[in-house]
């Protein structure tokens, strides 16, 4: 009967409305890329059908190392997650901090109609969350060492919304801590200054804007139906088009559109790149990077990349460093005590 | 074999069950008298009269604590504190619970409830931290009773205190709960004292151990009939409003011996009542006392076997777990007060009466945390950090809060503390009790907002990346 318990929890994502493969919205999902198929690119209901099924997709090595992927982290999350910081830990510290502050007052906006208040702190933890995703994706893709963990997202080369699942467990760990922060940080402050009116507005107990991310169409992003939106629209909310250029091979489309929900935040910082019709797009990465599908390798190799890239610095450390040391005990005889950084031997 | 084993198991389960659910809302007592050769007429064993005498005595303490006229009157006041504290040759009347209308009470006078009792001789006498000065438990009840007698009404509003409320919060730990935990439930259960084949004293119409777990039961200030009452009207019994809740015998007046709830049942209700409703601390408490009674007469005044004994120890384990976590919870409430309190300090809205409210309050607070280090455990690093938190004296709207006391029983105030601060303190005071007592229930939590959003917003594992 445990066991029983174990594989229902490996699945339970599937029937929990805040997740993104909860299956209410992956039928809405599959509902959206047939109407945009048959209305949009006047393709037959046959036609759409087999595109949206296509089993060269569906089964094929990549989609099918992202299913067993999928499993080996539920597993691994169950272990991990009672070992991290939540964000009630975060705000809760954070709340005592606040405390602490003179010129702070706490309740000072506790007069904000209820109604303010609660969509206000909605519409703030999300636009946070998004703000702060788009930001850790930035630095995944800018730093060597957190790369070297998200190619394995990268190297996937085709998707299904089994795909967002498909991210080495460092990984996980790195978003889990971001949502604490984020999250805990918004939580404390509205607690502070707006007291305990303060609440959430949900639809089936999800925030009302994730909950519109998710029904209109968010596991699209990982798939290869690749719906646009208007060039005005691309500029303010990522497209499921604009996605799968992030995940595109092509040397233009490296380190372009980061953002989850707003593409506000690649406008801002100079990362967007709007979706261009017709273009055929190739997922993945070179051979020389990752491997699609090889598990070892995908769980494996981001731990020598990352040891490779720290000797690397180490030894570049160590060049700069070691003739600035020879100067020194030249210049100075030996009574001068050589700087403690010149008798680091990274070697 | 496996089978018959299963049977058996079951069997036994079964009859565990159906034995437990008979007696599960049995009162305390009446028990048989087991005493070998008792020739008397009683036919009831159980008797804890004593430790009622002693509950009135602490209840009337605490009423006469708020009679100081500000000094003119203190030798007079002092004099009628002590007498309570440490008995009197003279029968004492009941100053509370006293009759009152819708109410009728059947004892006036201790006397009439036992003879010969005080508080002082039944009182914790070890090292009290928690107070300034270095002094041991009786010390510093019978220098706020000096204090008491001093002040007006009860209440010092430079230094922030609150007599009546530190001096009862105070005693129902270091009487009531270091008495049962410490003595009646501890020592008193081993096989060399108080044996259950003799009678408790010559002539007695209790074995040693019936009399020793009803002492224990008494201290705990339950009616007899609590059991069969509802959270809601334990408590309202000991506020003494529902009449009917409270009268078991249909007689229409109040027998304080069996009939009324006392301090630390009341605070078990009120945890049971109030925050988060997933505690049973009294009916836990009750059914342990309840059924441990059962155990020893069910020896039938034979000395109990080690078997018998070790069971027995269990249910005082059980009483004494959630006992200690009943005052965690009240101090944990009074925290939240505080907290609340202070509030409306800031607020500046009738700052007289929020700074009264504050001050009872942190008397509440205050004593009960002294009950928790009255007990059987050492709390070790825990008290320490509970006694800075909380201080000797609650934080004042000027920013100081009392640092020691002279020789002359003077207040020193010398540590800087600004009521935000002192916020802070209350916050980290509630975490301290859920983390060393994993208490349930928290009333007043302060953060409990920050824990219900987090529930909202659900776990932060395996957050979605792209």
């Amino acid at each position: 009967m445990e066991i029983l318990d174990h594989i229902g929890s490996v699945f339970a994502d599937f029937s929990n409305p805040k997740k993104r493969v909860f299956f209410g919205y992956l039928l809405l999902t599959i509902l959206i890329a047939l109407v945009w198929l048959v209305a949009v690119r006047r393709a037959s209901i046959r036609a759409a059908l087999h595109e949206v099924f296509d089993r060269k997709v569906l089964f094929s090595a990549s989609s099918l190392a992202d299913y067993k992927i999928f499993v080996i982290n539920r597993v691994f999350t169950m272990f991990i997650s009672p070992l991290l910081v939540s964000q009630l830990a975060i705000a809760t510290a954070l709340y005592y901090a606040l405390h602490d502050v003179d010129f702070l007052q706490r309740g000072l906006f506790a007069g904000t109609p209820k109604g303010v208040i609660i969509a206000l702190f909605t519409a703030t933890i999300f636009v946070v969350d998004d703000l702060t995703k788009y930001l850790m994706h930035r630095w995944m893709h800018r730093w060597p060492l957190l790369w070297a963990i998200h190619k394995v997202h990268h190297s996937a080369e085709t998707m299904t919304p089994i795909t967002v699942y498909r991210v080495h467990p460092l990984e996980g760990v790195l978003y889990g801590l971001r949502a604490a922060v984020a999250q805990g940080t918004v939580m404390a402050s509205f607690l502070f200054f707006f007291g305990n009116a303060v609440d959430l507005h949900t639809v089936l107990g999800v925030n009302i804007l994730s909950f519109v991310f998710h029904v209109t169409g968010s596991n699209l992003r990982h798939s290869h139906i690749s719906i646009r939106y208007w060039r005005w629209l691309e500029h303010l909310l990522i497209s499921p088009a604009q996605h799968q250029v992030h995940h595109s091979i092509a040397r233009e489309h490296h380190d372009k559109n980061f953002g989850v929900a707003f593409a506000v935040w690649d406008w801002m910082f100079g990362s967007l790149h709007l979706s261009e019709q017709g273009r055929k797009l190739k997922f993945g990465l070179k051979a020389s990077e990752a491997h699609p599908s090889r598990l070892l390798d995908i769980y494996f190799r981001p731990f020598g990349d990352m040891a490779r890239y720290l000797r690397r610095r180490a030894r570049r450390l160590h060049e700069r460093l070691r003739p600035q040391a020879a100067r020194n005990s030249a210049a100075s005889g030996r009574d001068k005590p050589i700087p403690a950084v010149a008798r680091t031997d990274p070697g | 074999m496996l089978k018959s084993k299963l049977n058996l198991t079951t069997a036994i389960v079964l009859s565990t069950l159906l034995s437990g659910a008979a007696l599960a809302d049995q009162a305390y007592g009446p028990f048989p008298v087991t005493v070998k050769g008792y020739e008397g007429d009683k036919t009831n064993s159980v008797s804890y009269s004593g430790q009622i005498a002693r509950h009135v005595l602490h209840d009337s303490l605490k009423k006469a604590a708020g009679k100081g006229d500000g000094g003119h009157n203190a030798a007079e006041v002092e004099a009628l504190m002590l007498a309570y504290f440490n008995g009197s040759d003279e029968d004492l009347a009941i100053i509370a619970p006293a009759s009152k209308d819708g109410f009728p009470v059947k004892q006036a006078t201790v006397n009439e409830i036992s003879k010969g009792k005080n508080i002082s001789g039944k009182f914790y006498n070890g090292a009290m931290t928690a107070w300034p000065g270095n002094k041991s438990g009786v010390d510093v009840a019978l220098q706020m009773i000096n204090l008491a007698a001093a002040s007006n009404q009860g209440y010092d509003p430079v230094n922030g205190m609150d007599w009546g409320q530190l001096i009862s919060k105070f005693t129902l730990g270091a009487m009531a709960y270091n008495q049962a935990v410490d003595n009646y439930l501890d020592e008193k259960l081993e096989a060399g004292t108080k044996p259950n084949d003799k009678p408790y004293k010559e002539g007695a119409h209790y074995t040693g151990k019936e009399h020793s777990w009803d002492e224990a039961f008494g201290y705990f200030g339950a009616a007899a009939h609590s059991v069969s009452l509802s959270p809601e009207q334990n408590y309202a019994v000991s506020k003494q409003k529902d009449l009917a809740a409270a009268d078991a015998n249909g007689d229409d007046v109040i027998d304080l011996k069996t009939e009324m709830v006392f301090g630390p049942a009341y605070y078990a209700a009120g945890a049971d009542k109030g925050g988060n409703k997933n505690t049973q601390y009294m009916v836990t408490i009750f059914n342990a006392f309840r059924d441990g009674r059962a155990l020893i007469a069910s020896a039938n005044g034979e000395a109990l076997t080690d078997a018998q004994r070790a069971e027995l120890k269990n249910y005082a384990d059980i009483i004494e777990t959630n006992w200690e976590k009943t005052l965690a919870e009240a101090t944990f409430k009074y925290a939240g007060s505080v907290y609340k309190d202070i509030d409306k300090i800031k607020s500046g809205e009738d700052s007289d009466k929020a700074l009264r409210n504050y001050v009872k309050h942190w008397g509440e607070l205050k004593g009960f945390s002294m009950a928790l280090q009255s007990g059987k455990n050492n709390l070790g690093a825990a008290a320490i950090d509970m006694n800075w938190l909380i201080g000797f004296g609650p934080a004042m709207p000027d920013g100081k809060m009392v640092s020691d006391i002279d020789a002359g029983g003077n207040f020193v105030r010398d540590r800087e503390m600004t009521l935000d601060d002192y916020q802070v303190n209350m916050l980290k005071v509630q975490k301290l009790l859920i983390d060393t007592f994993g208490i349930e229930s928290r009333a007043n939590d302060a953060t409990a907002d920050l824990a219900a959003l987090a529930e909202k917003l659900g776990t932060t594992e395996s957050a979605e990346s792209d």
